[in-house]
């Protein structure tokens, strides 16, 4: 599934962004929290990304953030000169943004892998997919990690 | 079989064959009156730590001047409504963080809707929508009055004494009231999934009974070994149940009353004595080894339907007292669990972001792995953990109060297949 | 005493097949962000690394931070072309390296 920004939600996102996605055309800015962001150009070495081809299975709404599950799978294929070699993984409401990555050969069979991670509060997991001929793909989806009822 | 059998050794191979079948008919229909034998039990001892010391990481406070559910104390209700001198003169925005403050008693929007407090960000619908309360023309001595103890215009109510019970004093419930009369609108959500009445029920779809899903699984195979391991006696479970198989329903039958204990009888309790009068072995209730032991038993018998003997007089008594329990008002918040568990008070609701279950569907799975707290509960840590919850003292894991609430809940959940250890948040 | 590794993965499969694994080791993933009831923190002892092989070649591997769940687990695929063993390394921070294997026979 495609995730498109609309212009309000990338203002909303404000000012901070160094990670520009580009969605066809049109460059946007991802706003992510610094340190997300530092992660991604690590990872990307500060090339552009390009927004889609990866779905995301998270759930909407977690009960607990100690283990929730995330499943990704990259439209690609995994042929020796065209596959995903590597997937990024960052949360951006988390006391440290990387969670994990994941390296990928031919031998993977499919542009998929999945775990359960830990996440702080509500907020955005970003997962970023690096191809064998060096283009970055993107996609993020935002998890509710659930408020308690009775308090402590 | 041999086909080239002689007729007449045919036919004593038969006559033998009905006998071992006969033996083993009689064998099966006798299991369950397991009376003639009763299983040894060790009748004397605490079956948990004595005295009982809350857990470690639990909180600390001391709710001894509430009830519990083996004693009254808290303060009555009061008889009428506080007057006040004149309007109430408090601080909203002071207010407004205060029906947000989880440190409270689970704050205010843990039940209401209230306008932008906390954000608009997940708030509960056990009680009404408050975000236009401040369109309802109430005066400043009625509002006061409500958080203060409802009980003065409703005896039945499910809002907690916030100031006879101490968790608020004048002037922060002063602060409160201020707030309530500011929200005049009603409640924007941030998204669907913020509304209570939209949000969708959480549905448990994990496979609890994959190891790879549900860790609380492993347990079965440390059962497994301890099954082998003998204790001082120099007897070992296996001893004397060489095939545990044979327990392939007994615990859809638990829990029972145990006319040698007068008491109603948990599989983790049987799990404790049992041991203790036959390899020797301490497995206090709550120990690693007993709640192994209990996932393995529950295990063995998964897929059976839960049923619980309460015809006979003790277990009939004991069903009623569990019944009656289940309507007792406990601790500081004031809260019996049919307040939160029953559909016509809080019950199939949301306190905050989480689902408040009712009755039934809350036993079959037990024991449980928890993924919030990566460990097993059994159904008496879990009645410990919602009393320590809303503020109140729990008794220890044998408790005579828990048994009979643990036979009233799993007659309740009569006929619903046990899937133990289950997986919840 | 230390939990198995647990997989799950085909016992047989036909050449070229795609084959899903999934692999857990149980572990506390002890983030070193938590602190004790005396307010010292508690020392990160995390599985940093996981890495899978196919008759020595490699699969699927992953770099991994405190923000993996307790018990870590990992769900990838492999094209197997011929039969073979699949090999199974997770490595702990403190420099335990625990491994697994698993056979799969691969049919025309």
């Amino acid at each position: 599934m495609m995730h498109r920004m609309t212009r309000r939600q990338a203002l909303a996102l404000g000012a901070g962004a160094t990670a520009m996605i580009t969605v066809g055309d049109a460059p946007l800015a991802f706003a992510t929290p610094a340190d997300a962001d530092a992660e991604i150009a690590k990872f990307t070495g500060g090339k552009p990304l390009t927004a889609g081809k990866i779905t995301i299975d998270l759930p909407e709404i977690a009960e607990n953030g100690n283990t929730v599950p995330l499943s990704i799978v990259v439209d690609s294929p995994m042929t020796p000169d065209n596959y995903v070699s590597d997937i990024l993984v960052v949360a951006d409401g988390n006391p440290r943004p990387g969670v994990a990555v994941f390296h990928l050969t031919p031998l993977s069979g499919r542009a998929a892998a999945a775990t359960r991670i830990r996440l702080q509060t509500t907020e955005n997991i970003i997962v970023v997919a690096k191809t064998s001929d060096g283009k970055f793909l993107t996609e993020r989806k935002q998890v509710k990690v659930t408020i308690g009822g009775c308090g402590g | 079989m041999n086909r080239k059998l002689e007729p007449s050794l045919g036919m004593a191979v038969v006559v033998a064959c009905v006998f071992v079948m006969l033996a083993i008919l009689s064998m099966v229909s006798d299991a369950p009156a397991q009376s003639k034998r009763e299983a040894p039990l060790a009748l004397h001892e605490a079956a948990a730590e004595l005295p009982w010391k809350r857990y470690r990481d639990w909180p600390t406070r001391d709710m001894s001047k509430f009830n519990t559910l083996a004693k009254l104390a808290s303060p009555p209700a009061p008889k009428a409504p506080r007057k006040l001198a004149g309007p109430i003169a408090g601080d909203a925005a002071a207010g407004q963080k205060l029906v947000a403050d989880r440190s409270r008693g689970g704050s205010c929007l843990a039940c209401h809707s209230m306008g932008p407090a906390g954000n608009a960000d997940l708030p509960g619908n056990v009680g009404p929508d408050l975000s236009e309360i401040g369109n309802a023309g109430r005066e400043d001595e009625w509002l006061f009055n409500v958080v203060n103890d409802a009980r003065v215009y409703n005896p039945d109510s499910v809002m907690p004494p916030w100031g006879t019970h101490g968790l608020f004093n004048d002037q922060e419930i002063g602060d409160v009231v201020a707030f309530l009369k500011t929200l005049k609108s009603p409640a924007k959500y941030r998204s669907p999934l913020d509304d209570p009445n939209k949000r969708a029920a959480p549905v448990e779809a994990r496979d609890n009974l994959d190891d790879l899903v549900n860790p609380g699984l492993w347990a079965v195979e440390r059962a497994q070994a301890l099954w082998k391991v003998s204790g001082p006696s120099g007897s070992s479970c296996a001893t004397c149940h060489a095939d545990a198989r044979v327990f392939n329903s007994w615990a859809a039958r638990m829990p029972r009353w145990e006319p040698r204990l007068d008491k109603v009888l948990s599989v983790e309790e049987f799990v404790f004595r049992h041991t203790k009068a036959t390899t020797g072995a301490t497995w206090l209730m709550q120990s690693t080894e007993n709640i192994a032991m209990s996932v393995y038993l529950h295990f063995l018998a998964n897929g059976q339907p839960i049923s619980v003997d309460v015809t006979s007089p003790g277990a009939k008594a004991a069903f009623e007292r569990g019944k009656a329990l289940t309507a007792r008002k406990l601790g500081q918040l004031n809260f019996s669990c049919l307040d939160c568990h029953d559909p016509t008070r809080g019950g199939l609701k949301w306190i905050r972001g989480q689902w408040l279950g009712e009755q039934k569907g809350q036993y079959d799975h037990f024991p449980t792995w928890r993924t919030s707290l990566q460990t097993i509960w059994d159904i008496r840590k879990r009645f410990q953990w919602c009393q320590v919850n809303i503020r109140a003292d729990e008794l220890p894991p044998d408790a005579k109060e828990y048994g009979d609430l643990e036979l009233y809940l799993a007659s309740v959940n009569s006929g619903l297949k046990l899937s133990v250890p289950g997986i919840r948040h | 005493m230390a939990e198995k590794p647990r997989l799950k993965v085909p016992a047989q499969a036909k050449k070229g097949e795609v084959v899903e694994i999934k692999t857990l080791l149980a572990h506390g993933m002890e983030t070193g962000l938590r602190k004790d009831a005396g307010g010292a923190v508690i020392p990160r002892k995390i599985i940093n690394k996981f890495s899978c092989e196919f008759n020595g070649k490699p699969v699927f591997s992953a770099d991994i931070e405190p923000a993996v769940a307790a018990n870590p687990y990992l769900q990838f695929s492999a094209r197997v072309d011929e039969s073979g063993t699949f090999k199974f390394t997770w490595v702990d921070d403190d420099g335990t390296v625990t491994t697994a294997e698993h056979a799969i026979l691969v049919t025309a």
